[in-house]
Protein backbone atom coordinates (compact mmCIF):
# COMPACT_ATOMS: atom_id res chain seq x y z
CA UNK A 1 0.00 0.00 0.00
CA UNK A 2 2.41 2.68 0.95
CA UNK A 3 5.28 1.22 -1.52
CA UNK A 4 2.54 1.85 -4.63
CA UNK A 5 1.77 5.18 -3.36
CA UNK A 6 5.47 5.91 -3.41
CA UNK A 7 5.89 4.15 -6.79
CA UNK A 8 3.30 6.14 -8.02
CA UNK A 9 4.90 9.75 -7.09
CA UNK A 10 8.06 8.43 -8.31
CA UNK A 11 6.50 7.47 -12.09
CA UNK A 12 4.57 10.85 -11.99
CA UNK A 13 7.46 12.79 -10.64
CA UNK A 14 9.24 10.86 -13.60
CA UNK A 15 6.86 11.57 -16.43
CA UNK A 16 6.62 15.42 -15.57
CA UNK A 17 10.50 15.58 -16.36
CA UNK A 18 9.91 14.04 -19.11
CA UNK A 19 7.35 16.52 -20.39
CA UNK A 20 10.13 19.49 -19.15
CA UNK A 21 12.98 17.66 -21.16
CA UNK A 22 10.98 17.71 -24.29
CA UNK A 23 9.70 20.98 -23.67
CA UNK A 24 13.40 22.32 -23.35
CA UNK A 25 14.52 20.24 -26.93
CA UNK A 26 11.71 21.29 -28.26
CA UNK A 27 12.51 25.03 -27.98
CA UNK A 28 16.44 24.35 -28.55
CA UNK A 29 15.36 22.91 -31.89
CA UNK A 30 13.36 25.81 -32.46
CA UNK A 31 10.50 23.55 -33.80
CA UNK A 32 7.94 26.46 -32.26
CA UNK A 33 9.33 29.94 -32.81
CA UNK A 34 10.59 31.14 -29.84
CA UNK A 35 8.25 34.22 -30.02
CA UNK A 36 5.80 31.71 -28.51
CA UNK A 37 7.55 29.27 -26.89
CA UNK A 38 9.99 30.02 -24.76
CA UNK A 39 12.11 27.37 -23.12
CA UNK A 40 11.77 25.72 -19.66
CA UNK A 41 15.07 27.79 -18.86
CA UNK A 42 13.74 31.16 -19.89
CA UNK A 43 10.96 30.66 -18.52
CA UNK A 44 12.30 29.92 -14.53
CA UNK A 45 14.75 32.73 -15.44
CA UNK A 46 11.55 34.80 -15.90
CA UNK A 47 9.70 33.50 -13.08
CA UNK A 48 12.57 33.86 -10.67
CA UNK A 49 13.82 37.86 -12.34
CA UNK A 50 9.63 38.49 -11.58
CA UNK A 51 9.65 37.46 -8.29
CA UNK A 52 13.09 39.46 -7.17
CA UNK A 53 11.41 42.67 -8.90
CA UNK A 54 8.62 42.26 -6.99
CA UNK A 55 5.81 42.44 -9.49
CA UNK A 56 4.91 39.03 -9.78
CA UNK A 57 4.68 38.69 -5.96
CA UNK A 58 1.86 41.20 -6.31
CA UNK A 59 0.18 39.77 -8.84
CA UNK A 60 -0.07 36.33 -7.26
CA UNK A 61 -1.01 37.49 -4.01
CA UNK A 62 -4.24 39.61 -6.27
CA UNK A 63 -5.19 36.17 -7.49
CA UNK A 64 -4.57 34.43 -4.52
CA UNK A 65 -6.70 37.22 -2.48
CA UNK A 66 -9.58 37.28 -5.29
CA UNK A 67 -9.59 33.25 -4.91
CA UNK A 68 -9.94 33.15 -1.26
CA UNK A 69 -12.31 35.75 -1.00
CA UNK A 70 -14.88 34.35 -3.37
CA UNK A 71 -14.25 30.99 -2.15
CA UNK A 72 -14.50 32.08 1.50
CA UNK A 73 -17.63 34.07 0.38
CA UNK A 74 -19.41 30.80 -1.13
CA UNK A 75 -17.95 28.52 1.28
CA UNK A 76 -19.96 30.93 4.37
CA UNK A 77 -23.25 31.03 1.57
CA UNK A 78 -22.90 27.89 0.22
CA UNK A 79 -23.26 25.52 3.55
CA UNK A 80 -25.59 28.22 5.38
CA UNK A 81 -27.92 28.22 2.86
CA UNK A 82 -27.66 24.35 1.88
CA UNK A 83 -28.22 23.77 6.22
CA UNK A 84 -31.52 25.65 5.67
CA UNK A 85 -32.19 24.25 2.42
CA UNK A 86 -31.35 20.24 3.16
CA UNK A 87 -32.49 19.76 6.78
CA UNK A 88 -36.47 21.10 5.79
CA UNK A 89 -37.98 18.62 3.37
CA UNK A 90 -40.33 21.39 2.55
CA UNK A 91 -37.62 23.69 1.66
CA UNK A 92 -35.91 20.62 -0.69
CA UNK A 93 -39.35 19.80 -2.09
CA UNK A 94 -39.57 23.62 -3.32
CA UNK A 95 -36.28 24.82 -3.89
CA UNK A 96 -34.29 22.29 -5.28
CA UNK A 97 -35.64 22.14 -8.55
CA UNK A 98 -35.03 25.41 -9.35
CA UNK A 99 -31.63 24.75 -8.40
CA UNK A 100 -31.06 22.16 -10.93
CA UNK A 101 -32.58 24.76 -13.66
CA UNK A 102 -29.31 27.42 -12.07
CA UNK A 103 -26.51 24.68 -11.60
CA UNK A 104 -26.14 23.83 -15.47
CA UNK A 105 -25.92 27.31 -16.19
CA UNK A 106 -22.63 28.40 -17.73
CA UNK A 107 -20.68 30.77 -15.08
CA UNK A 108 -19.36 32.73 -17.96
CA UNK A 109 -23.05 33.78 -18.82
CA UNK A 110 -23.31 35.74 -15.45
CA UNK A 111 -20.55 37.55 -16.19
CA UNK A 112 -22.15 40.33 -18.24
CA UNK A 113 -24.67 40.71 -15.75
CA UNK A 114 -22.40 41.07 -13.18
CA UNK A 115 -20.53 43.68 -15.41
CA UNK A 116 -23.56 45.50 -15.81
CA UNK A 117 -24.43 45.51 -12.34
CA UNK A 118 -21.13 46.29 -10.80
CA UNK A 119 -19.16 47.42 -13.63
CA UNK A 120 -15.10 46.07 -14.24
CA UNK A 121 -14.24 46.16 -10.52
CA UNK A 122 -13.53 43.95 -7.11
CA UNK A 123 -17.46 43.55 -6.21
CA UNK A 124 -17.70 42.44 -10.08
CA UNK A 125 -14.90 39.32 -9.43
CA UNK A 126 -16.30 38.91 -6.00
CA UNK A 127 -19.44 38.33 -7.04
CA UNK A 128 -18.57 35.85 -10.12
CA UNK A 129 -15.76 34.00 -7.95
CA UNK A 130 -18.51 33.03 -5.31
CA UNK A 131 -21.18 32.90 -7.69
CA UNK A 132 -18.99 29.98 -9.35
CA UNK A 133 -18.22 28.24 -6.96
CA UNK A 134 -21.04 28.42 -4.63
CA UNK A 135 -22.63 25.19 -6.64
CA UNK A 136 -20.78 22.54 -5.78
CA UNK A 137 -20.44 23.41 -2.30
CA UNK A 138 -24.76 24.62 -1.67
CA UNK A 139 -25.10 21.00 -3.69
CA UNK A 140 -22.89 19.14 -1.29
CA UNK A 141 -24.41 20.48 1.65
CA UNK A 142 -28.00 20.07 0.77
CA UNK A 143 -27.15 16.72 -0.08
CA UNK A 144 -25.22 16.04 3.01
CA UNK A 145 -27.86 17.32 5.38
CA UNK A 146 -30.50 15.48 4.27
CA UNK A 147 -28.82 12.22 4.16
CA UNK A 148 -28.44 12.44 7.83
CA UNK A 149 -29.48 9.37 9.38
CA UNK A 150 -33.02 9.96 11.49
CA UNK A 151 -31.75 7.56 13.84
CA UNK A 152 -29.27 10.37 15.49
CA UNK A 153 -32.30 13.08 15.00
CA UNK A 154 -34.14 10.34 17.64
CA UNK A 155 -30.49 10.35 19.72
CA UNK A 156 -30.72 13.84 19.74
CA UNK A 157 -34.42 13.74 20.64
CA UNK A 158 -33.80 11.56 23.91
CA UNK A 159 -30.76 13.49 25.03
CA UNK A 160 -32.45 16.89 25.03
CA UNK A 161 -30.21 18.42 22.85
CA UNK A 162 -30.47 22.38 21.83
CA UNK A 163 -31.24 23.25 18.11
CA UNK A 164 -27.72 24.60 17.83
CA UNK A 165 -25.91 21.17 19.48
CA UNK A 166 -27.78 19.27 16.96
CA UNK A 167 -26.74 21.15 14.01
CA UNK A 168 -23.04 21.74 15.41
CA UNK A 169 -22.23 18.08 16.97
CA UNK A 170 -24.82 15.94 14.39
CA UNK A 171 -25.95 17.52 11.05
CA UNK A 172 -22.70 19.09 9.97
CA UNK A 173 -20.42 16.62 11.20
CA UNK A 174 -22.25 13.66 9.29
CA UNK A 175 -22.68 16.20 5.97
CA UNK A 176 -18.65 16.83 6.61
CA UNK A 177 -17.37 14.63 3.76
CA UNK A 178 -20.17 16.28 0.83
CA UNK A 179 -19.28 19.46 2.09
CA UNK A 180 -15.47 19.03 2.14
CA UNK A 181 -16.00 17.52 -1.40
CA UNK A 182 -17.81 20.22 -2.49
CA UNK A 183 -15.39 22.72 -0.94
CA UNK A 184 -12.14 20.91 -3.11
CA UNK A 185 -14.00 21.22 -6.63
CA UNK A 186 -15.30 25.16 -5.90
CA UNK A 187 -10.96 25.81 -5.41
CA UNK A 188 -10.67 24.74 -9.02
CA UNK A 189 -13.34 27.08 -10.08
CA UNK A 190 -12.63 29.95 -8.14
CA UNK A 191 -9.02 29.95 -9.29
CA UNK A 192 -10.25 29.89 -12.81
CA UNK A 193 -12.49 32.83 -12.26
CA UNK A 194 -10.45 34.86 -10.67
CA UNK A 195 -8.07 34.52 -13.73
CA UNK A 196 -11.09 35.38 -15.73
CA UNK A 197 -12.40 38.19 -13.80
CA UNK A 198 -8.63 39.86 -13.82
CA UNK A 199 -8.30 39.41 -17.69
CA UNK A 200 -11.77 41.08 -18.14
CA UNK A 201 -11.59 43.70 -15.65
CA UNK A 202 -7.80 44.64 -15.32
CA UNK A 203 -7.07 43.73 -11.82
CA UNK A 204 -3.72 43.00 -10.12
CA UNK A 205 -3.19 39.55 -10.78
CA UNK A 206 -1.95 36.60 -12.42
CA UNK A 207 -4.84 36.83 -15.27
CA UNK A 208 -3.88 40.30 -16.29
CA UNK A 209 0.02 39.47 -16.26
CA UNK A 210 -0.67 36.68 -18.48
CA UNK A 211 -3.09 38.91 -20.42
CA UNK A 212 -0.64 41.78 -20.76
CA UNK A 213 2.68 39.02 -21.18
CA UNK A 214 0.56 37.09 -24.03
CA UNK A 215 -0.45 40.96 -26.03
CA UNK A 216 3.31 42.39 -25.85
CA UNK A 217 4.60 38.65 -26.98
CA UNK A 218 6.89 38.15 -23.98
CA UNK A 219 6.18 34.81 -24.00
CA UNK A 220 8.71 33.78 -21.24
CA UNK A 221 6.69 36.20 -18.84
CA UNK A 222 3.36 34.33 -20.35
CA UNK A 223 4.72 30.82 -19.20
CA UNK A 224 5.81 31.68 -16.02
CA UNK A 225 2.69 33.37 -15.10
CA UNK A 226 1.00 29.99 -16.25
CA UNK A 227 3.42 27.57 -14.62
CA UNK A 228 2.72 29.91 -11.04
CA UNK A 229 -1.19 29.05 -11.42
CA UNK A 230 -0.56 26.19 -11.82
CA UNK A 231 1.82 25.75 -8.98
CA UNK A 232 -1.37 27.22 -7.09
CA UNK A 233 -3.89 25.11 -8.17
CA UNK A 234 -1.76 22.08 -7.02
CA UNK A 235 -0.74 23.45 -3.54
CA UNK A 236 -4.01 24.46 -2.84
CA UNK A 237 -5.63 21.02 -3.81
CA UNK A 238 -2.79 19.57 -1.69
CA UNK A 239 -3.97 21.46 1.42
CA UNK A 240 -7.45 20.73 0.73
CA UNK A 241 -6.79 17.58 0.63
CA UNK A 242 -4.58 17.66 4.02
CA UNK A 243 -7.25 19.06 5.62
CA UNK A 244 -10.14 16.51 4.80
CA UNK A 245 -8.47 13.74 5.50
CA UNK A 246 -7.58 15.11 9.25
CA UNK A 247 -11.27 16.47 9.47
CA UNK A 248 -12.55 12.96 8.41
CA UNK A 249 -9.95 10.75 9.89
CA UNK A 250 -13.07 8.95 11.31
CA UNK A 251 -13.91 7.69 7.88
CA UNK A 252 -10.30 6.36 7.57
CA UNK A 253 -11.15 4.50 10.29
CA UNK A 254 -13.79 2.61 8.48
CA UNK A 255 -11.82 1.03 5.99
CA UNK B 1 -53.62 -18.02 33.77
CA UNK B 2 -53.78 -14.53 31.32
CA UNK B 3 -56.83 -13.63 33.18
CA UNK B 4 -56.27 -12.72 36.75
CA UNK B 5 -53.39 -10.31 35.63
CA UNK B 6 -55.27 -8.43 32.64
CA UNK B 7 -57.58 -7.83 35.27
CA UNK B 8 -54.85 -6.64 38.05
CA UNK B 9 -53.63 -4.32 35.36
CA UNK B 10 -56.07 -2.64 34.25
CA UNK B 11 -57.36 -1.19 38.04
CA UNK B 12 -55.94 1.81 37.42
CA UNK B 13 -56.19 4.70 38.15
CA UNK B 14 -51.98 4.51 38.65
CA UNK B 15 -50.72 3.91 42.05
CA UNK B 16 -48.48 6.70 43.10
CA UNK B 17 -45.23 4.29 42.91
CA UNK B 18 -45.82 3.57 39.46
CA UNK B 19 -42.60 4.66 37.27
CA UNK B 20 -43.93 4.25 33.94
CA UNK B 21 -47.79 3.69 32.99
CA UNK B 22 -49.73 3.45 29.95
CA UNK B 23 -53.10 4.43 30.04
CA UNK B 24 -55.67 2.93 28.27
CA UNK B 25 -53.06 4.12 25.55
CA UNK B 26 -53.75 3.93 21.37
CA UNK B 27 -51.77 4.97 18.60
CA UNK B 28 -53.02 5.67 15.09
CA UNK B 29 -50.24 5.96 12.14
CA UNK B 30 -51.25 6.34 8.57
CA UNK B 31 -54.59 6.06 9.20
CA UNK B 32 -54.01 2.29 10.80
CA UNK B 33 -54.35 1.64 14.63
CA UNK B 34 -51.00 0.56 15.23
CA UNK B 35 -51.56 0.12 19.04
CA UNK B 36 -55.31 0.02 20.45
CA UNK B 37 -55.83 0.08 24.22
CA UNK B 38 -52.54 -1.25 26.11
CA UNK B 39 -52.85 -0.27 30.19
CA UNK B 40 -49.66 -1.25 31.73
CA UNK B 41 -47.96 -0.19 34.61
CA UNK B 42 -44.13 -0.51 35.31
CA UNK B 43 -42.51 0.09 38.82
CA UNK B 44 -39.57 1.45 39.68
CA UNK B 45 -36.48 -0.89 39.25
CA UNK B 46 -38.62 -3.43 37.93
CA UNK B 47 -37.19 -5.37 34.96
CA UNK B 48 -40.30 -5.81 32.42
CA UNK B 49 -39.72 -7.66 29.10
CA UNK B 50 -41.83 -7.51 26.13
CA UNK B 51 -42.49 -10.20 23.72
CA UNK B 52 -44.30 -10.93 20.64
CA UNK B 53 -44.59 -11.71 16.91
CA UNK B 54 -43.06 -9.78 14.55
CA UNK B 55 -44.92 -6.65 13.58
CA UNK B 56 -46.80 -6.56 16.24
CA UNK B 57 -45.67 -3.25 17.74
CA UNK B 58 -43.18 -3.94 20.42
CA UNK B 59 -41.06 -1.22 18.94
CA UNK B 60 -43.46 1.33 18.59
CA UNK B 61 -45.25 0.76 21.96
CA UNK B 62 -41.04 1.12 23.29
CA UNK B 63 -41.32 4.53 21.29
CA UNK B 64 -44.41 5.79 23.17
CA UNK B 65 -42.78 4.94 26.30
CA UNK B 66 -40.11 6.86 25.18
CA UNK B 67 -42.43 10.22 24.25
CA UNK B 68 -41.06 9.62 20.79
CA UNK B 69 -44.31 8.97 19.78
CA UNK B 70 -47.60 10.33 21.23
CA UNK B 71 -50.75 8.30 21.72
CA UNK B 72 -53.88 9.50 19.58
CA UNK B 73 -56.08 8.18 22.57
CA UNK B 74 -54.91 7.58 25.92
CA UNK B 75 -51.91 8.73 27.96
CA UNK B 76 -48.57 7.72 28.73
CA UNK B 77 -47.16 8.90 32.27
CA UNK B 78 -43.92 9.03 33.64
CA UNK B 79 -43.80 9.27 37.97
CA UNK B 80 -47.58 10.16 37.26
CA UNK B 81 -47.01 13.45 35.01
CA UNK B 82 -48.35 12.82 31.09
CA UNK B 83 -45.50 12.60 28.84
CA UNK B 84 -45.24 15.15 26.04
CA UNK B 85 -42.09 14.64 24.75
CA UNK B 86 -38.68 12.97 25.50
CA UNK B 87 -37.27 12.83 28.70
CA UNK B 88 -33.13 12.78 29.91
CA UNK B 89 -34.44 10.65 32.99
CA UNK B 90 -35.50 8.03 30.03
CA UNK B 91 -32.44 6.60 28.06
CA UNK B 92 -33.07 4.56 25.08
CA UNK B 93 -31.05 1.51 23.75
CA UNK B 94 -32.09 1.31 19.79
CA UNK B 95 -32.09 -2.25 18.51
CA UNK B 96 -29.78 -0.55 15.47
CA UNK B 97 -26.83 0.45 17.48
CA UNK B 98 -24.65 1.09 14.30
CA UNK B 99 -26.80 3.99 13.00
CA UNK B 100 -27.50 5.46 16.79
CA UNK B 101 -24.11 5.99 17.56
CA UNK B 102 -21.86 8.97 15.83
CA UNK B 103 -19.46 7.30 13.58
CA UNK B 104 -16.98 10.37 13.16
CA UNK B 105 -16.84 10.46 17.32
CA UNK B 106 -14.75 7.84 18.96
CA UNK B 107 -15.85 5.83 21.75
CA UNK B 108 -15.29 8.34 24.53
CA UNK B 109 -16.61 11.05 22.06
CA UNK B 110 -20.14 9.09 21.66
CA UNK B 111 -20.18 9.06 25.65
CA UNK B 112 -18.96 12.68 26.13
CA UNK B 113 -21.95 13.39 23.31
CA UNK B 114 -24.63 12.89 26.57
CA UNK B 115 -22.70 14.31 29.06
CA UNK B 116 -22.02 17.11 27.13
CA UNK B 117 -25.75 17.36 26.75
CA UNK B 118 -26.46 17.62 30.32
CA UNK B 119 -24.37 20.42 31.08
CA UNK B 120 -21.72 18.52 32.81
CA UNK B 121 -18.39 20.54 32.72
CA UNK B 122 -15.36 19.41 30.68
CA UNK B 123 -12.82 19.26 33.12
CA UNK B 124 -15.06 16.27 34.90
CA UNK B 125 -15.88 15.00 31.91
CA UNK B 126 -12.91 12.96 31.47
CA UNK B 127 -12.91 10.79 34.29
CA UNK B 128 -16.75 10.50 33.86
CA UNK B 129 -16.07 8.85 30.91
CA UNK B 130 -13.54 6.49 31.48
CA UNK B 131 -15.98 5.28 34.37
CA UNK B 132 -18.42 4.41 32.68
CA UNK B 133 -16.33 2.75 29.48
CA UNK B 134 -14.92 0.53 32.55
CA UNK B 135 -18.39 -0.32 33.67
CA UNK B 136 -19.88 -1.42 29.84
CA UNK B 137 -15.93 -3.47 29.55
CA UNK B 138 -14.31 -1.09 27.35
CA UNK B 139 -12.05 0.31 29.53
CA UNK B 140 -9.29 0.09 26.56
CA UNK B 141 -11.40 1.11 23.31
CA UNK B 142 -11.90 4.51 24.63
CA UNK B 143 -9.93 5.91 21.68
CA UNK B 144 -11.54 3.74 19.03
CA UNK B 145 -14.53 4.85 17.04
CA UNK B 146 -17.56 2.81 16.70
CA UNK B 147 -16.49 1.69 13.05
CA UNK B 148 -13.41 0.08 14.30
CA UNK B 149 -15.07 -1.97 17.05
CA UNK B 150 -17.55 -5.57 16.64
CA UNK B 151 -21.04 -5.35 17.23
CA UNK B 152 -21.07 -6.34 20.78
CA UNK B 153 -18.93 -3.65 21.35
CA UNK B 154 -20.57 -1.15 19.67
CA UNK B 155 -24.45 -2.05 21.70
CA UNK B 156 -21.87 -1.80 24.96
CA UNK B 157 -21.22 1.79 24.11
CA UNK B 158 -24.58 2.48 23.13
CA UNK B 159 -25.41 0.93 26.51
CA UNK B 160 -22.76 3.36 28.40
CA UNK B 161 -24.27 6.47 26.79
CA UNK B 162 -27.39 6.10 28.04
CA UNK B 163 -25.81 5.10 31.11
CA UNK B 164 -24.57 9.00 30.96
CA UNK B 165 -27.57 10.41 31.04
CA UNK B 166 -27.80 8.66 34.65
CA UNK B 167 -31.60 7.61 33.77
CA UNK B 168 -34.29 6.45 35.84
CA UNK B 169 -35.28 4.16 32.92
CA UNK B 170 -33.91 2.23 30.24
CA UNK B 171 -36.15 1.15 27.16
CA UNK B 172 -34.00 -1.37 25.28
CA UNK B 173 -35.66 -2.52 21.42
CA UNK B 174 -33.69 -6.01 20.65
CA UNK B 175 -30.51 -4.76 21.96
CA UNK B 176 -28.89 -8.16 21.57
CA UNK B 177 -31.02 -9.48 18.29
CA UNK B 178 -27.86 -8.62 16.21
CA UNK B 179 -25.43 -10.35 18.43
CA UNK B 180 -24.11 -13.65 18.06
CA UNK B 181 -25.29 -16.24 21.15
CA UNK B 182 -22.37 -16.55 23.17
CA UNK B 183 -21.90 -12.32 23.09
CA UNK B 184 -25.63 -12.22 23.77
CA UNK B 185 -25.49 -14.07 26.96
CA UNK B 186 -21.94 -12.22 28.16
CA UNK B 187 -24.58 -9.16 27.70
CA UNK B 188 -27.49 -10.20 29.52
CA UNK B 189 -25.70 -10.84 32.43
CA UNK B 190 -23.51 -7.77 32.17
CA UNK B 191 -26.82 -5.94 31.83
CA UNK B 192 -28.46 -7.61 35.09
CA UNK B 193 -25.18 -6.70 36.78
CA UNK B 194 -25.25 -3.48 35.78
CA UNK B 195 -29.13 -2.83 36.03
CA UNK B 196 -28.94 -4.06 39.52
CA UNK B 197 -26.03 -1.49 40.33
CA UNK B 198 -27.74 1.15 39.26
CA UNK B 199 -31.24 0.22 40.40
CA UNK B 200 -33.03 1.43 36.96
CA UNK B 201 -35.95 0.08 35.63
CA UNK B 202 -35.97 -1.56 32.37
CA UNK B 203 -38.32 -2.07 29.88
CA UNK B 204 -36.23 -4.94 27.69
CA UNK B 205 -37.75 -5.95 24.18
CA UNK B 206 -36.87 -9.24 22.43
CA UNK B 207 -37.89 -11.35 20.36
CA UNK B 208 -36.32 -14.58 22.10
CA UNK B 209 -38.34 -16.08 24.99
CA UNK B 210 -35.99 -17.77 27.12
CA UNK B 211 -34.43 -14.25 27.04
CA UNK B 212 -37.58 -12.73 27.82
CA UNK B 213 -37.92 -14.88 31.06
CA UNK B 214 -34.06 -14.80 31.91
CA UNK B 215 -33.78 -11.34 32.57
CA UNK B 216 -37.13 -10.16 33.31
CA UNK B 217 -39.38 -9.95 36.50
CA UNK B 218 -42.17 -10.16 34.44
CA UNK B 219 -43.08 -10.80 30.81
CA UNK B 220 -45.70 -9.09 29.09
CA UNK B 221 -46.85 -11.06 25.15
CA UNK B 222 -48.26 -8.80 22.85
CA UNK B 223 -50.70 -9.39 20.40
CA UNK B 224 -50.91 -8.39 16.41
CA UNK B 225 -52.91 -6.09 14.56
CA UNK B 226 -53.62 -3.85 16.66
CA UNK B 227 -50.99 -4.47 19.48
CA UNK B 228 -52.33 -4.85 22.50
CA UNK B 229 -51.07 -6.71 25.44
CA UNK B 230 -52.66 -10.68 25.37
CA UNK B 231 -50.35 -12.38 28.42
CA UNK B 232 -49.15 -11.27 31.36
CA UNK B 233 -46.51 -13.70 33.29
CA UNK B 234 -44.67 -13.01 37.03
CA UNK B 235 -41.40 -14.24 36.93
CA UNK B 236 -40.62 -15.92 40.16
CA UNK B 237 -37.27 -17.14 39.50
CA UNK B 238 -34.13 -16.83 42.10
CA UNK B 239 -31.71 -13.36 41.68
CA UNK B 240 -29.10 -13.46 40.66
CA UNK B 241 -29.81 -15.77 37.54
CA UNK B 242 -27.36 -18.04 36.11
CA UNK B 243 -27.62 -18.95 32.17
CA UNK B 244 -27.12 -23.00 33.40
CA UNK B 245 -29.05 -22.87 36.47
CA UNK B 246 -31.57 -20.35 35.64
CA UNK B 247 -32.93 -21.99 32.53
CA UNK B 248 -32.81 -25.63 33.82
CA UNK B 249 -35.27 -24.48 36.25
CA UNK B 250 -38.97 -26.56 36.04
CA UNK B 251 -40.21 -22.93 36.76
CA UNK B 252 -38.09 -21.50 33.93
CA UNK B 253 -39.77 -24.54 31.52
CA UNK B 254 -42.96 -23.63 32.27
CA UNK B 255 -43.01 -20.61 31.70
CA UNK B 256 -41.15 -21.27 28.08
CA UNK B 257 -43.77 -23.50 27.68
CA UNK B 258 -46.75 -20.80 28.55
CA UNK B 259 -45.31 -18.52 26.48
CA UNK B 260 -44.25 -20.28 23.11
CA UNK B 261 -48.01 -21.49 23.46
CA UNK B 262 -48.84 -17.63 23.62
CA UNK B 263 -47.05 -17.03 20.62
CA UNK B 264 -48.12 -19.72 18.22
CA UNK B 265 -51.59 -18.97 19.34
CA UNK B 266 -51.46 -15.11 18.57
CA UNK B 267 -49.41 -16.15 14.74
N1 LIG C 1 -44.65 5.17 11.08
C1 LIG C 1 -45.50 4.16 10.81
N2 LIG C 1 -46.56 4.36 9.99
C2 LIG C 1 -47.43 3.36 9.72
N3 LIG C 1 -47.29 2.11 10.18
C3 LIG C 1 -46.26 1.83 10.99
C4 LIG C 1 -45.30 2.84 11.34
N4 LIG C 1 -44.38 2.28 12.16
C5 LIG C 1 -44.74 1.00 12.31
N5 LIG C 1 -45.86 0.72 11.61
C6 LIG C 1 -46.55 -0.58 11.57
O1 LIG C 1 -46.87 -0.89 12.90
C7 LIG C 1 -46.77 -2.28 13.12
C8 LIG C 1 -45.91 -2.53 14.32
O2 LIG C 1 -44.58 -2.16 14.06
P1 LIG C 1 -43.41 -2.35 15.11
O3 LIG C 1 -43.79 -1.63 16.35
O4 LIG C 1 -42.15 -1.95 14.46
O5 LIG C 1 -43.46 -3.92 15.37
P2 LIG C 1 -42.39 -4.84 16.09
O6 LIG C 1 -41.36 -3.99 16.72
O7 LIG C 1 -43.19 -5.60 17.08
O8 LIG C 1 -41.84 -5.77 15.07
C9 LIG C 1 -46.23 -2.89 11.84
O9 LIG C 1 -47.28 -3.49 11.16
C10 LIG C 1 -45.68 -1.70 11.09
O10 LIG C 1 -45.85 -1.90 9.71
MG1 LIG D 1 -39.25 -3.89 16.37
Amino acid sequence: MRWSVIAWRCASFVVAAGVIALWQLAADRRLISPVFLPGPDRAWASLLRGFTSGDLLTKLTGTLTHMAYGWLLASVAGIALGAMIGSSKAMRIYVAPTLELLRPLPVSAIIPVAIAAFGLNQSMALFVIAFGSLWPMLLGTIHGFAAVEPRLYEVARVLHMSRLAVIFKIALPSAAPDILAGMRLSLTVALILAVVCEMLAGLDGLGQWVLLSARAFRSADLFAGVMLLGIIGYITALAMGAAESRLLRWQAARR
Amino acid sequence: MAEPALALVQSSPAPAHAQIAFDKVALVLGGKAIIDTISLEVAAGEILCVVGASGCGKTTALRLAAGLYQPTGGAVRFEGEVMRAPRREIAVVFQDYGKALLPWRTAAGNVSLALETIGMPSAQRAARIAELLAKVGLAGHAAKYPTEMSGGMQQRLQIARCLAQDPKVLLMDEPFGALDAMTRQGLQDEMLALVASTGATVVFVTHDLEEAIYLGDRVVGLLPHPGRVGLELTIDLPRPRDQLATREHPEFLRLRRALFDFIKASE
